[in-house]
């Protein structure tokens, strides 16, 4: 166990790995593994190099159906309409508000969640509060928020369970004050997600050498404190680099749920940059102010992750590139 | 090791393969629906157009693309079996799932496209519909006969061609209408009853009876009575935003008010701010739901299904199927009755209109057609009378009857099939129907065009409750609630312009839009001494708006309109 955790690290580390030239054996030696990859680095450079030439768009007065060469050329137009309206900061600060809500909310009810399904014994329960919890998962968020909007409606499932428990006196609107719509957001992302998101969580818990917790419990340790010291440095390695490639989509808040869950009361909150570009980009045919968008996101998102990464190095964390 | 590597090889191989299957399977299909097409006999064709269909008729395919959500035909549903027997044209439907705009997307950017395409502006302007004058005045006399009053009508404003043939708005003989699908003031059955059929004109007469019948009645079938309901969701915003145009007299224009032939809208002016200033005061008598805002189009329909709803201003197609569970739940005092209402008595109410040509909707060709002359003919043949009596009325004997003075009807096990949606899908061919040029009015034998609409047959066909509700108001349609409607203006209507794919009236559109939905609900659910302050916010922000721009495109068209459309 010892070895191959070396190994691995040695695999991860290139400055410590002694570097094979690539010899022509070498090459002949792993032509299987050669050829198998040419498929995919095909379907790489197909739809994920290819595309960027789109990124053209951006710059012109994008007509569909006309060639390259009858496009005509605008430059920053459709950025400097993007930073200079009026909604755009107040959209970012959504995007960003929610985004963070998600991940942070996401992280650590995930981790919870993970730490306590370790703690259960008992394999069928497990395996079937488990199986209960990332169902929602595979429904789809127009299902998700419909079932939001209804338990959440004057008459809905959680004003009931309020009223009932007299912690209110009147039924809340919860989607018509602003103030709640990030949390109600953040709620259901976590309802929909937090069992899937444990699954990677519970497999690095599963990978943790036994003998660390035996060596806890010789030395006295509880089930709280081999809980601390052992199982969440077990994994902290997949929480870092979770965390470093979460971060790269941080403005990625989505927009099916705002879009979805979002009326005039609360549009000062729920409009994400998503639903601005669907608005003022695609609705309106203008493909150029929407490639614009797309751009930006991408550019924030590389800066992030590229920040996240070296950060995680500076602290001399397990990092992603 | 040699196993390892055989297997890898194999593993590999069968990666290939499966992406080769894949990628061949992407791109094969386009052939099979439009190549059956390409090789047809002019001959048969030229046949079959002049009506002598005998068993020569050339098969062919008609790939088609509904821009609609929608249900397949049966395999051997009747009408398209009879229009393949006699015409030869199987249709391959492709109905619309997901977005529209999503879609469009996609198929523009591919230049993907079927053979019949749903009109469209944002395919009009990739430039995916092939003109059609020159192939209806070559091969479509009927179709030519069918839109003569029309015809430059049909023109796209942007190049003068035409590319779309619109569905609806071509009337022949006499109109009969027993239906109004438009906007209006709707109102519980009940309520009026309650009220000994009282008839309705202003606004403040209306709440009255809402706040009357509410406080008499606080429940309906166990749950609490809503007042007044505004659904503002999505696209169907409306309900929110077109009341004030009609309670001034004025026709549905969308956002804006023609006046002699001059455009603006009327979002900040003060007879807006009179009708939610009303709405601001009824939602204080607590009238209004609370929720309305907050619910989405299923949780609309669902509060108005339960019948616990007194009245809302909406289009009537758009609660429809809510109406149609309240009649099969037999809730017949709970279903709704339009009403016209106006600020003052003396205005004439202009809700109902005359169905304008809408060039947005109905059949274009696309450039990918390989036949496009075989459908063109294909379309003529199903303009004559007898596939439209075939289209709308079904076949005889089989699903209506001919009275001995000539007049179609239907037997009450025929009526009810209609409204059956498993035996349309089988027995109607409503899929290419709604969207084909079809005639309104009447047959040359004066028979109705629509079923619903043959006056005693609309009248054999009413519940009792109708009629005796019809009968305490004189009235033989709901539709008599309404003044008759006058010729249309030739613009009219406004909301059928298009504002240009990314242009700055169509962003103004949009920012209004947002403006709208975010301020006045704040301002109806304000504390009636904050209204006027809200307000005031809301017409600020509409002055930082290029207003102007907006409305120049709107002008412009509708002086195009003038100058192109007016015989």
């Amino acid at each position: 166990m010892e070895e191959t955790l070396g190994k691995k690290r040695a695999v991860r580390n290139p400055k410590k790995q002694k570097k094979h030239p690539m010899t022509w054996s070498l090459i002949k030696n792993q032509k299987q593994l050669i050829w198998m990859s040419v498929p995919l680095t095909l379907y790489i450079i197909l739809f994920a190099y290819v595309p960027i030439w789109g990124w053209t768009m951006a710059f012109q007065n994008y007509k569909p159906a006309r060639s390259f060469g009858e496009q005509t050329w605008v430059g920053f137009k459709h950025f400097k309409f993007l930073f200079t309206d009026d909604n755009f900061l107040r959209v970012l600060r959504n995007t960003l508000g929610m985004s963070l809500i998600n991940l942070v909310l996401g992280f650590v009810t995930a981790i919870i969640l993970a730490l306590l399904l370790n703690e259960i014994k008992k394999v069928f329960l497990k395996r079937t509060v488990q199986t209960i919890s990332y169902l929602p998962h595979f429904l789809s968020w127009v299902i998700v928020t419909g079932i939001v909007a209804t338990s959440l409606a004057s008459d809905g499932i959680i004003n009931d369970l309020l009223l009932k428990l007299h912690i209110i006196k009147e039924p809340i609107l919860w989607l018509s004050e602003g103030k709640y719509f990030w949390g109600v957001v953040g709620a259901s992302h976590v309802w929909k997600e937090v069992g899937w998101n444990t699954i990677i969580y519970l497999a690095a818990m599963a990978s943790i050498d036994p003998a660390l917790y035996e060596a806890a419990e010789m030395d006295g340790a509880s089930r709280y404190k081999k809980m601390l010291y052992v199982t969440i440095p077990g994994i902290k390695s997949t929480i870092v680099i979770l965390l470093i490639m979460s971060i790269g989509h941080i403005l990625d808040a989505g927009f099916e749920v705002q879009y979805l869950l979002g009326n005039g009361l609360v549009v000062d909150w729920a409009e994400t940059v998503d639903i601005f570009v669907l608005k003022y980009g695609i609705a309106q045919g203008n493909y150029s102010l929407a490639t614009a968008g797309g751009i930006f996101k991408t550019v924030v998102s590389v800066t992030m992750l590229l920040l996240a990464n070296w950060t995680a190095k500076r602290l001399g964390e397990e990092r992603l590139l | 090791m040699g196993g390892k590597s055989k297997t890898m090889f194999r593993l590999g191989l069968m990666l290939l393969l499966t992406f080769s299957v894949v990628l061949s399977g992407c791109g094969g299909s386009k052939d099979t629906s439009s190549s059956s097409g390409s090789d047809s006999n002019k001959n048969t064709t030229e046949q079959a157009a002049t009506g002598n269909n005998d068993d020569k008729v050339e098969p062919f395919n008609v790939s088609v693309f509904i821009g609609e959500a929608g249900q397949q035909p049966t395999p051997d549903n009747k009408i398209y079996k009879k229009i393949k027997d006699e015409l030869g044209a199987t249709f391959n439907f492709e109905f619309l799932a997901g977005d529209i705009n999503q879609k469009l997307g996609v198929m523009i950017a591919g230049s993907d496209y079927p053979d019949l395409m749903t009109g469209n502006t944002k395919l009009t302007a990739a430039g995916a519909y092939i003109p059609l004058e020159d192939l209806i005045e070559k091969y479509a006399p009927n179709l030519k006969k069918h839109y003569a009053d029309y015809w430059n009508m049909m023109k796209d404003p942007n190049d003068g061609h035409i590319y779309i043939l619109p569905n609806y708005g071509v009337y022949n003989g006499k109109l009969n209408s027993t239906w109004y699908s438009g906007p209006a003031f709707w109102i519980q059955k009940d309520v009026l009853e309650d009220a000994g059929y009282p008839k309705v004109k202003t606004l403040d007469e209306y709440f009255d009876l809402i706040a009357k019948y509410k406080e008499k009645n606080p429940k309906i079938d166990g749950s609490p009575t809503i007042g007044f309901e505004i659904l503002n969701y999505d696209w169907r915003n409306w309900g929110l935003f077109n009341a004030p145009q009609h309670l001034i007299g004025h026709p549905n224009d969308g956002g804006v008010v023609v006046k002699d032939g001059v455009a603006e809208i009327f979002a900040d002016k003060d007879y807006a701010k009179q009708y939610y200033q009303k709405l601001n005061e009824v939602n204080d008598k607590g009238l209004i739901d609370k929720e309305t805002f907050v619910q989405n189009y299923d949780q609309y329909l669902a509060k108005l299904s339960s019948g616990a709803v007194l009245g809302m201003f909406d289009q009537h197609w758009n609660f429809q199927n809510a109406e149609n569970s309240l009649i099969t739940q037999k809730k017949d005092n709970r279903t709704y009755v339009g009403l016209p209402l106006v600020y003052d008595v003396n205005t004439k109410d202009y809700y109902r209109d005359r169905a304008p040509l809408n060039l947005n909707n109905g059949f274009g060709i696309s450039v990918n057609a390989k036949d496009p002359e075989r459908i063109i003919k294909l379309l003529d043949k199903l303009i004559t009378e007898d596939w439209q009596k075939t289209l709308t009325w079904g076949v005889e004997g089989e699903d209506y009857v001919v009275n001995e003075k000539g007049r179609f009807m239907k037997t009450q096990e025929q009526r009810d099939k209609f409204t059956d949606g498993t035996w349309k899908l089988a027995n109607k061919a409503d899929a290419f129907f709604s969207f084909a040029p079809k005639m309104e009015g009447s047959f040359s034998d004066g028979n109705s065009t629509d079923a619903a609409a043959q006056p005693e047959e609309y009248q054999a066909g009413l519940k009792e409750y109708d009629k005796k509700f019809l009968q305490a108001y004189g009235y033989n349609s709901y539709v008599d609630f309404f003044s008759d409607p006058p010729e249309n203006p030739v613009y009219y209507p406004a909301w059928t312009i298009d504002l240009n794919e990314g242009s700055e009236a169509k962003v103004v559109n949009t920012k209004l839009n947002d403006l709208s939905t975010k301020f006045l609900p704040k301002a109806i659910l304000a504390k009636p001494a904050d209204f006027n302050s809200v307000w005031t916010d809301y017409t600020s922000q509409i002055g930082k708006v290029n207003v102007k721009a907006y409305e120049d495109r709107i002008n412009e068209q509708i002086k195009w309109r003038i100058d192109n459309w007016s015989k």
